[in-house]
């Protein structure tokens, strides 16, 4: 095993399209109108994180749709898990799911978005990020940058010290997700369930729905015009949690991800259950996705067989 | 109080719906009782008008289970709901330029500047909740007289510190942001600095009063808080 350096810098020569530092965001502060934020796959990068010998609460990058082209300076093992964005070392193809150890000079450089849309680069080690709110997530404001290393721009580097040297693991390919449309999401009712006509709701759960070009961290907005919606079931604001599918006055559907505002007013036809949310994540802008009613029962124990398959790999 | 599962990892707990100062200091006092209670895989609490969403992990606490929980501490707690309540004093500058829509506000009222200010500053709202931006507050409730409807079209971008009225309500945004919101003022004080340890001045069952000041005065606050000579214990009680 080849002696690693203490520290390691990587060169952002390119952004890509959203590259973001992400980890896992900051719940508590919603009462003052903070956003969760975080990760939107969890499951992609705690295996990401894993896989470098790195906690499932640290940093690494989230990259959406087109990769990045860094530079590495120094020795160090990294990963990539989540959507396949075609990765290559030095200009050769590169496995996902698996230890990588990269040398110093090396080049990590993205091609053709083959499946899913976001991909999880994780580095073994410790990384060095300005926090706000106990969280390296990476947090736009318009006039307040509170989170400048976590939205790195052409140029940017990031340093990570304390470098790992793990061995080489990977994550068995048959349960590595295919990220495929159309997407089988399970929903809970929602509040507001009960409020919309049975026309709505047959229309809602009968069809599938395209997910249109209006999509960010803070939500997707479907392309579907619900039938027979009532715009005049007005709610009073109350709390938002990610997952929630609200329907707009004009009766389009918005399902509300990691980044979304922590209160909203318009009503709740359901909430994606929390299994679901990693392969919501991975859909884009022409996806289409077909939802039915779980119920809270058999939500609880697919994250539970979720949870169990991963304490029983991720060793 | 009702429950409703909210997703398989949240509760909503739903109060009377209604926007109104008495139900929604039980919602904060309820929201405050959570929040420093040990309930096994309660996770997080977000007090809103006359409803608290409440998180937790579904791996530790089941919803039958939390809503019991819930349903007991809501016996206590909602006995001491005015408990150490603050009263903020925020300097506001209603003059135009400050102010970007008192044309709007006047025709709808049927008032003048003066006697809106006159109503603004002698009211004593309650922050309702926070919420869309991090630190936007929602107070009320407006004397009916300067209730306003929204701008037709939104703003694209709203002054950081903008004082606003929408229906029933009065809010401050917290740092440039697109909205529809009336603009009758603009405060000097950051309401939000992400830099400081405590980013944020108000919480949810604050009480608020504004004052008037010259344009001159919310020049010299502005100067004594980028120099780190205001006072701000000047703004409570």
């Amino acid at each position: 095993m080849r002696f690693m350096g203490s520290q390691v810098k990587i060169y952002f020569i390119k952004p890509g399209l959203q590259t973001l530092v992400q980890d896992n965001g900051r719940m508590g502060q919603q009462a003052f109108g903070v956003p969760v934020g975080g990760v939107m796959d969890k499951s992609a990068a705690r295996i990401a994180n894993w896989l470098v010998g790195n906690d499932v609460k640290s940093p690494l990058l989230e990259i959406a749709l087109t990769g990045p082209h860094i530079e590495f300076e120094g020795d160090c093992q990294i990963a990539i898990a989540g959507a396949d964005i075609s990765p290559t070392i030095d200009g050769k193809p590169v496995n996902m799911y698996q230890t990588i150890t990269v040398n110093d000079g090396t080049e990590l450089k993205f091609r053709a978005l083959k499946n899913g849309c976001r991909a999880y680069l994780s580095i073994g080690g410790d990384w060095q990020i300005k926090k706000w709110l106990n969280s390296s997530s990476a947090f736009l404001l318009s006039d307040q940058n509170l989170t400048p290393d976590s939205i790195p721009v052409k140029g940017d580097h990031l340093v990570i010290e304390g470098i790992k040297n793990v061995d080489v693991k990977s994550f068995p390919p048959r349960l590595q997700p295919k990220h495929q449309s159309p997407i089988q999401i399970g929903i809970i009712p929602g509040p507001e369930f009960d409020d919309f006509s049975k026309k709505a709701v047959d229309h809602f759960l009968n069809n599938q729905h395209t997910i249109s070009n209006d999509y960010n961290r803070m939500g997707y907005r479907l392309e579907t015009i619900l039938s027979d919606f009532d715009p005049k079931q007005e709610v009073i604001s109350s709390g938002i949690v990610p997952g929630t599918i609200q329907i707009t006055n004009s009766g389009q559907p918005i399902i509300l991800m990691a980044d979304a505002q922590t209160t909203g007013g318009y009503p709740r036809i359901g909430n994606v259950i929390t299994a679901h949310m990693d392969k919501l994540a991975q859909a884009k802008p022409g996806d289409q996705i077909k939802f039915s009613l779980v119920k809270l029962e058999d939500a609880y124990q697919a994250l539970r067989d979720n949870e169990a398959t991963m304490n029983l790999l991720l060793k | 109080m009702d429950f409703h599962p909210y997703g398989d990892s949240a509760v909503l707990v739903n109060f009377e719906q209604k926007i109104d100062p008495q139900i929604n200091s039980k919602v904060v006092a309820l929201s405050k009782a959570l929040v420093t209670s040990e309930i096994k895989g309660l996770i997080n609490s977000i007090p809103a008008y006359c409803s608290i969403t409440v998180t937790y992990n579904p791996l530790e606490i089941s919803y039958s289970k939390l809503c019991e929980e819930i349903e007991k501490l809501s016996a206590t707690s909602l006995g001491d709901q005015n408990a150490a309540l603050r009263v903020l004093s925020i300097p506001v500058c209603y003059e135009d330029g400050y102010s970007l829509d008192w044309e709007d506000v006047e025709k709808q009222t049927g008032l003048v500047s003066t006697e809106i200010i006159e109503i603004h500053t002698k009211t004593i709202f309650q922050v309702y909740m926070l919420g869309f931006l991090p630190g936007f507050v929602y107070m009320g409730s407006l004397p009916q007289s300067i209730a306003v409807a929204r701008k037709t079209k939104p703003r694209l971008k709203v002054p950081s510190r903008s004082v606003g009225l929408a229906g029933l309500q009065t809010g401050i945004y917290p740092s440039e942001a697109p909205g529809g919101w009336q603009i009758i003022g603009r405060t000097p004080l950051d309401i939000f600095d992400g830099h400081k340890a405590e980013p944020f001045l108000f919480q949810a069952g604050d009480s608020v009063r504004f004052k008037s000041i010259s344009p001159e005065s919310y020049m010299g606050i502005e100067q004594e808080i980028k120099s780190s000579n205001f006072n701000f214990d000047e703004i409570y009680g």
